[in-house]
């Protein structure tokens, strides 16, 4: 296949261009911050001394550096002024942070003394999100711009959700995260692929594989009594760590499954369209095919997004000489219990999916088809 | 009996019913993805290099989810390859990323989870938090590779004389709805699993500047273009392959593919 140059690799490239100067503008932006005041390293070459070799109680050896550091302000009422600090990090970096040479960072100054508070990591997000949309203009061309709008939405949606849940301070947090799914699966669908009746058909497989999935694990738990279930380990719990945990599985599991039900659901579409003659026995055989060649990988996806998250911690309780079934309990059992109920989700979806494909069919050829299901059942 | 136990079963259940054969194999893939995860997390805190270790477990864990995940042997080599070069290519992206952001480790946030821990372990934590990427972004992958090539395969089957051409097409067509639906995959998987964060941050009154700024965040919206990334370099690179593959040997994969079914 010769390559071809086409009009959307060219807009890449002018996205390319427009996030690159984006990308220095927020690197040099000072004045946007007010909390706190941006500053630059001066120093062409940190002084960075050893203070001490250390092991601690779990044999694990580490040293503790100190970093001085020529800071000169950018911003706020301080602006101009120089001062320096010194940083002490340990190189391991869990919870202290090594400095560089001309880096900018955010300081709180305080009757004359800077304390360091993160480094500026503004531009980096810049960065890497005018790369995606540089790739993602090439790769898609105009169907780009539905994606990006879906993104935008979907993380205005979520910010609304938590304004609500804030206010409602997490009473009905399930009613209130299954009322958010079925308008985030509207509103994602909608955009990627119009209002049709194929994003009907995919919507619907969508909430009924959420729901249905949703209630059998909620029946399971409840039978179990939701034994070994360590709610109290879930991090940055600001209310009943037990609803948060539902609400995290109830928002986790809405995009793989959104993104089966797309894939059985357009994948059958299009073989109707390229294949007109095809029998119901045929589509839900290729239906099922599809769902067998995808849950797999699809479950992987979310095991790998909500298990690796904690490795950091589950690294360290390792290091610790904690055993692996306490590190387990605390570290990775919520983040496994929300794959195993995602990847039942996934598993139901598979049926509905391929069930609700067979509306394509009906429509197309309904009395041969009718006979056939009559046939069938 | 615990309800994590419990799920399991009837997950290994439902998908026996659903996948047959296939879905007992899925459900093995899932199982030794998740141990060779615990066992990465092993072997780094015993004190083996990390960066070796993420290199061997990349491959390592695409054969997992790939060949044991999936029954088409031809889906399974086309989606391998073309999730094996991409993940290359999106490792180094993702070094070289992380060492701008410098968003690496557990956030002060973490504190109470830090109690009686040794917050100088003496491993490396930027370089954790690479391989943390690199093995978030790998599932995103491997998923929409397969899903290129199991879709293509599928029009394959019932149209034998496709053109190269048109199979090009269709892929692009599969591509729109597979990335614009991976994306809501990450998208909504990372929101499920960072909600208490972002209610943390609410609730604490960050300003967006701080939020912006905050190393958790930042991890995690990084860790979100990254598979973004990855899944856009698999959509053309496998139909890309997959309709070159088949053009040369195309019948031969037919023959051995109908024999099976």
């Amino acid at each position: 296949m010769r390559f071809k140059w086409k009009r959307r690799y060219t807009v890449a490239i002018i996205v390319a261009i427009v996030g690159a100067i984006l990308t220095v503008l927020s690197y040099f932006a000072t004045d946007i911050y007010h909390k706190d005041d941006v500053a630059v390293i001066t120093d062409s070459h940190i002084k960075d001394t050893l203070i001490e070799k250390s092991e601690d109680v779990y044999k694990n050896a580490d040293e503790t550096r100190q970093q001085t550091l020529h800071l000169k302000v950018l911003s706020g009422k301080h602006k101009g002024q120089t001062y320096t600090t010194k940083n002490v990090y340990y190189p391991s970096q869990l919870t202290t942070q090594k400095y560089r040479a001309g880096q900018r960072i955010f300081v709180n100054i305080k009757k004359g003394d800077p304390a360091i508070v993160n480094p500026k990591r503004d531009w980096v997000l810049v960065l890497v999100i005018t790369v995606t949309l540089a790739l993602m203009v090439a790769a898609v061309g105009k169907h780009s711009i539905a994606l990006v709008v879906s993104m935008i939405i979907s993380w205005v949606l979520f910010y609304l959700i938590i304004i609500w849940d804030v206010h409602l301070n997490g009473a009905h947090i399930i009613l209130l995260f299954g009322l958010a799914d079925i308008i985030f699966s509207f509103f994602s669908l909608l955009i990627v692929q119009g209002l049709n009746k194929k994003m009907l058909v995919t919507w619907l497989a969508t909430l009924l594989g959420i729901f249905v999935s949703f209630a059998l694990c909620y029946v399971i738990m409840k039978l179990t009594g939701e034994s070994e279930m360590k709610y109290e380990t879930g991090d940055y719990a600001t209310q009943d760590p037990r609803g948060l945990f539902l609400a995290q599985t109830l928002i986790g599991i809405l995009g793989a499954v959104m993104d089966e039900a797309t894939d059985i659901v357009s994948s059958l579409y299009e073989l109707i369209q390229t294949k007109k003659d095809i029998t119901m026995k045929q589509l839900i055989h290729s239906g099922r095919t599809m769902g067998q060649e995808i849950m797999g990988p699809l479950i992987n996806v979310l095991v790998l997004i909500f298990i690796a998250g904690a490795l950091p911690e589950t690294i360290l309780y390792l290091r610790d000489n904690n055993t692996l079934a306490s590190t387990f309990g605390f570290t990775l059992s919520l983040g496994a219990t929300q794959s195993v109920i995602s990847a039942i989700g996934i598993v139901i979806t598979v049926i509905f999916a391929t069930g609700c494909s067979l509306f394509f069919v009906k429509d197309r050829d309904w009395k041969s088809l009718f006979k056939k299901e009559g046939e069938k059942k | 009996m615990s309800t994590l136990f419990a799920l399991i079963v009837v997950l290994a259940i439902l998908m026996t019913i659903v996948g047959g054969e296939t879905g007992i194999r899925s459900f093995f893939s899932v199982l030794i993805n998740t141990l060779l995860l615990i066992l990465v997390a092993m072997l780094i805190s015993w004190g083996i290099n990390i960066a070796l270790l993420t290199l061997i477990f990349i491959p390592l864990k695409l054969v997992t989810i790939i060949f044991l995940g999936t029954h088409d042997y031809t889906v399974a080599k086309n989606s391998f390859y073309s999730a094996f070069i991409v993940c290359l290519i999106i490792s180094l992206f993702i070094w070289g990323c992380q060492y701008l952001a410098q968003a690496a480790g557990l956030g002060p946030e973490a504190g109470e989870l830090l109690v009686g821990l040794s917050q100088m372990p003496g491993l490396s934590y930027p370089m954790i938090a690479i391989t943390v990427a690199i093995f978030s972004t790998l599932g995103a992958i491997a998923e929409a590779a397969v899903a290129m090539s199991s879709g293509l395969l599928e029009i394959k089957k019932h149209n034998p004389n496709i053109s190269e051409a048109e199979l090009m097409a269709s892929g692009t067509t599969i591509g729109n709805d597979v990335l614009g639906t991976a994306m809501n995959t990450i998208l909504f998987g990372m929101f499920g699993s960072f909600l208490s964060l972002f209610l943390w941050y609410f609730r604490l009154h960050y300003t967006i500047g701080e939020v912006l700024n905050e190393k958790l965040f930042v991890n995690e919206a990084l860790i979100i273009m990254y598979s973004l990334i990855g899944v856009i370099l698999t959509v053309p690179l496998s139909s890309f392959m997959l309709s070159r593959g088949m053009g040369k040997k195309g019948s031969k994969h037919e023959s051995r593919k109908s024999n099976a079914d």
